[in-house]
């Protein structure tokens, strides 16, 4: 069990190790709190889909799987983006384009077919709070980075004097792809350490 | 039960329960979410117009409305100009205040103008919603760029270059909110002071 919850945070982590759904990682990670709604978002909708799927993976016959993962899926992700859209509005004028787009998102139908299909209710929940929080932390630490560098300020607080000079490409695609290029060398040099020093 | 017709009546069964729970949340939330957006529109209007105790919406048809046909309905809803008018407290008429929009670079943006009864002066401008690239068009925001436009009337060419200076790497947005707001004082004032 608590392999499953940890698996999803580092040795299977879906935007460094195992390099699926990098779409909204490279484009909401623009500040570090969105960076952290996106991956709380995405987390809800991974727990919820997962234990259903799990649930329900007697019942539904294989060759249509597919569509009735995806329709779980996108029943989820709907509630998500009409909540927050009702309750956090501020939110969700940021990052109202992407929310609908988690029903696309590899991590969600990855875990859903590799995981949840397989096996029990709560195992499949609780690799998906796992899945979802490694999510979550590889896009707060990356947001971070590039607020942090492209306006100067973290979690919305200026860190930086009014006018001190920052890297404006930081807050552009091409410094999504740089930041998350260096962070996965970095992790994979961190891995090859351990494997040294283990064996 | 034979499998192609387990499969049809499973996805079936998934697919309307599905639709009812989305229909529920549908309906709860979309109440809120139509409130917090004419909450958020009105106090905008505050904002753009200093001093204003009460707003009042003010709405100006641009054709006739023919009640009996539905389609021309909804067309004439959608040319109807929604003005907000900004009252004190002893019930004065400040000003009045517009949405203005225009195709910026990723996407609509829309701002509020407030616009000063007497002189018909703009007063300040808010920028309501948009999708600029951040660090380079999400600058429109800025007091230093909305400020250019503070005290500009109809009768000034509200055009960058002109008398406007342009953000450095922003020049779709700025020019994009430039436009909105040209386009909207014109016809915010003729439909305005045309309906009195």
């Amino acid at each position: 069990m608590w392999k499953d919850f940890v698996r999803g945070l580092w040795a299977d982590n879906p935007t460094f190790r195992l390099n699926i759904g990098l779409c909204p990682v490279l484009a909401v990670t623009v500040s570090a709190l969105n960076g952290l709604s996106m991956g709380l978002a995405t987390t809800l909708v991974l727990i919820c889909s997962s234990a259903l799927i799990s649930l329900l993976k007697n019942l539904i016959p294989a060759k249509v799987r597919i569509p009735a993962f995806i329709i779980v899926i996108a029943t989820f992700v709907t509630i998500v983006d009409l909540v927050m859209h009702a309750y956090l509005p501020d939110l969700h004028s940021v990052l109202g384009l992407f929310i609908p787009l988690i029903v696309v998102n590899c991590i969600v139908l990855g875990r859903a077919e590799a995981f949840a299909a397989k096996h029990s209710v709560l195992r499949s929940a609780v690799d998906g709070i796992g899945m979802g929080l490694g999510f979550t932390w590889a896009l707060t630490l990356l947001g971070a980075i590039r607020e942090l560098l492209g306006s100067g300020s973290l979690f919305g607080m200026a860190l930086l004097p009014e006018g001190a000079t920052t890297l404006g490409i930081m807050s552009l695609p091409p410094g999504a792809f740089i930041t998350l290029g260096l962070l996965m060398a970095m992790m994979n040099m961190i891995t090859a350490r351990q494997k040294k020093t283990a064996s | 039960m034979n499998e192609s017709l387990r499969m049809v009546v499973v996805l079936a069964i998934i697919g309307m329960v599905s639709a009812g729970i989305l229909s529920v949340v549908y309906g709860t939330t979309s109440v809120i979410i139509e409130e917090n957006a004419a909450r958020a529109l009105e106090s905008a209007v505050y904002e753009v117009l200093p001093g204003t105790a009460s707003v009042e919406i003010i709405r100006r048809q641009a054709n006739e409305l023919r009640v009996d046909d539905p389609k021309e309905m909804r067309e004439a809803e959608q040319e109807t100009t929604l003005i907000y008018q900004g009252l004190d407290a002893q019930g004065n008429v400040l000003g009045y205040a517009f949405v203005g929009e225009a195709n910026g670079y990723g996407g609509v943006i829309r701002l509020l103008v407030g616009v000063d009864e007497a002189t018909d002066q703009i007063l300040n401008v808010k920028v309501l919603s948009h999708s600029e690239t951040p660090g380079l068009g999400d600058r429109i925001e800025g007091e230093g760029f909305r400020n250019r436009f503070v005290g500009k009337t109809v009768e000034d060419p509200i055009t960058i270059g002109q008398d406007i200076d342009n953000l450095s790497g922003a020049t779709v947005s700025a020019t994009a909110a430039t436009d909105a707001i040209r386009r909207g004082l014109s016809e915010a004032l003729a439909a305005y002071r045309g309906g009195e």
